[in-house]
């Protein structure tokens, strides 16, 4: 037997490990401001409406830095063997969009399409199940980022009402429920985005919990 | 009747379309790990042909089967490489790998059988190999390293089946044969894992283990036997003296 065959084969595992490497520490960076754009974005739960535009203003730095961030990553990987690595950065992704489908939220009480995203982190989102000869970013992560929108907006009705925005919560309801109908459209196997699906409704329920102590004490009609 | 806003017919049409993606890469998944499946049961077989090298008297005849099988997985290799082109070689590889390991292992054995060599990534590329509608001869499929290495890892299990059968055939030369390969292997896989990680070779490292100390106590036995023999007459009277 040949101990080259292992020899070149440990070679070819040995450059792959530099590789895992450079990528881990470029998606640490990413981490790192995702993380800092996320604390600055949470005041947007502390302020009335009419001031979250300063919120959203105040990130845009991050977001600059975050698509330079994956820009960085994008460089580390060939398109070619861009699934072989893709568990690596699926999560540091998913915060990154999960930023601008909040931040358009706030601005615009909208969701944000797929080319939002590509406006915001610079990658196009990959909504059709084709071969890519791009880094893309997936549906499902662009799907789990929504998903965490949901989190947000239970929160948000709670918020609003403490700033003494009581009008918001059935804006927030309204958008909520039109955004799981959407969902519920989805054939959703048994992995990971089934299970945050799942937790949606509990989302739901809290932000109707909101509405119903507004509409019983006569607050709202 | 509810009216529909516009966000949300937006919304239900967007997500009607990812539906439709999301739907077509579940089938398309689903569909490698059948065909992947099939490739492991089919390729099963050909070990089981395989094996049956020490049953017979001439191996020709058990690599003829093992050919008329080995026609069956190409078959196979066929269907499964329409999902696999491109990126999704590697989108896919999670579910095909079991396949196409099970299958290196196969030919792995047979390449021993015949040659008394390890076969290498590029000879399992070879046998993956047919010409396509150009006339090019190229593999069915890619072949990565993690596949080609968990391929070979599951080669001593079977190695060693074949040795403990050769022992029953008085086969010595076999025995040595398949110790000799198998402590090469230990030496090479060793060798990778003194590196790098890749993900279930620890698993198959003990498998190979065990293989490795079945085969050395089966060879240990065959030995004892054997110069037990060649000097039974001398044994015999120190027994009775004592």
């Amino acid at each position: 037997m040949d101990v080259q065959l292992f020899v070149d084969l440990q070679d070819r595992l040995d450059q792959e490990s530099t590789l895992r490497e450079d990528i881990k520490n470029a998606i640490n960076e990413l981490y790192k401001t995702c993380r800092l754009a996320s604390a600055k974005l949470a005041k947007a739960h502390a302020v009335p409406k009419s001031q979250t535009k300063e919120v959203t203003d105040a990130i845009k730095p991050q977001f600059e830095t975050i698509r330079q961030n994956i820009s960085t990553l994008v460089s580390l990987i060939q398109p070619v063997t861009f699934y072989k690595y893709h568990d690596m950065w699926t999560n540091a992704i998913q915060s990154a969009c999960g930023l601008v489908v909040f931040a358009i939220y706030l601005d615009s009480a909208r969701l944000a399409t797929p080319s939002d995203i590509q406006t915001y982190l610079g990658c196009r989102v990959n909504t059709e199940n084709t071969d890519i000869t791009e880094f893309v970013i997936t549906l499902e992560e662009y799907l789990n980022a929504i998903v965490s929108l949901f989190n947000e907006l239970s929160r948000l009705a709670v918020n609003a009402v403490i700033v003494n925005d009581i009008q918001r919560p059935q804006e927030i309801s309204t958008f909520a429920s039109d955004l799981y109908a959407g969902f519920q459209l989805l054939n959703l196997k048994n992995d990971n985005l089934r299970r945050r699906f799942d937790s949606i409704k509990y989302d739901i329920k809290k932000i109707e919990e909101v509405q119903y102590d507004l509409r019983v004490r006569g607050l709202i009609s | 009747m509810e009216d529909i806003s516009t966000t949300k017919r937006e919304i239900l049409s967007l997500f009607t379309s990812y539906r439709d993606a999301l739907d077509s890469h579940h089938d398309q998944r689903e569909r490698v790990i059948k065909c992947s499946r099939d490739i492991t049961a089919l390729s099963k077989k050909i070990v089981f042909s395989l094996l049956r090298i020490t049953q017979v008297s001439s191996p020709d005849s058990v690599f003829k089967d093992a050919e008329k099988q080995h026609k069956q997985v190409l078959d196979l290799f066929r269907k499964i490489s329409v999902e696999l082109q491109g990126s999704n070689s590697l989108k896919y590889n999670r579910q095909a790998t079991p396949g196409l390991q099970e299958y290196i292992e196969a030919i792995g054995l047979w390449t021993f059988l015949q040659d008394n060599v390890l076969i290498s990534k590029d000879q399992v590329l070879e046998r993956l190999s047919v010409a396509n509608p150009d006339g090019i001869v190229v593999p069915l499929v890619s072949v990565t390293d993690e596949d080609y290495i968990l391929g070979i890892s599951d080669l001593p299990g079977e190695v060693n089946r074949y040795c403990i059968n050769a022992i029953g055939k008085g086969d010595h030369e076999a025995v040595k044969r398949c110790l000799m390969f198998l402590r090469q292997m230990k030496e090479g896989i060793n060798l990778l894992m003194s590196s790098t990680r890749v993900r279930d070779l620890d698993k198959k490292v003990a498998v190979l283990d065990s293989s490795l100390e079945k085969t050395e106590r089966a060879y240990y036995s065959m030995s004892i036997r054997e110069s037990e023999m060649n000097t039974q007459s001398g044994c015999l009277s120190m027994a009775v003296d004592a």
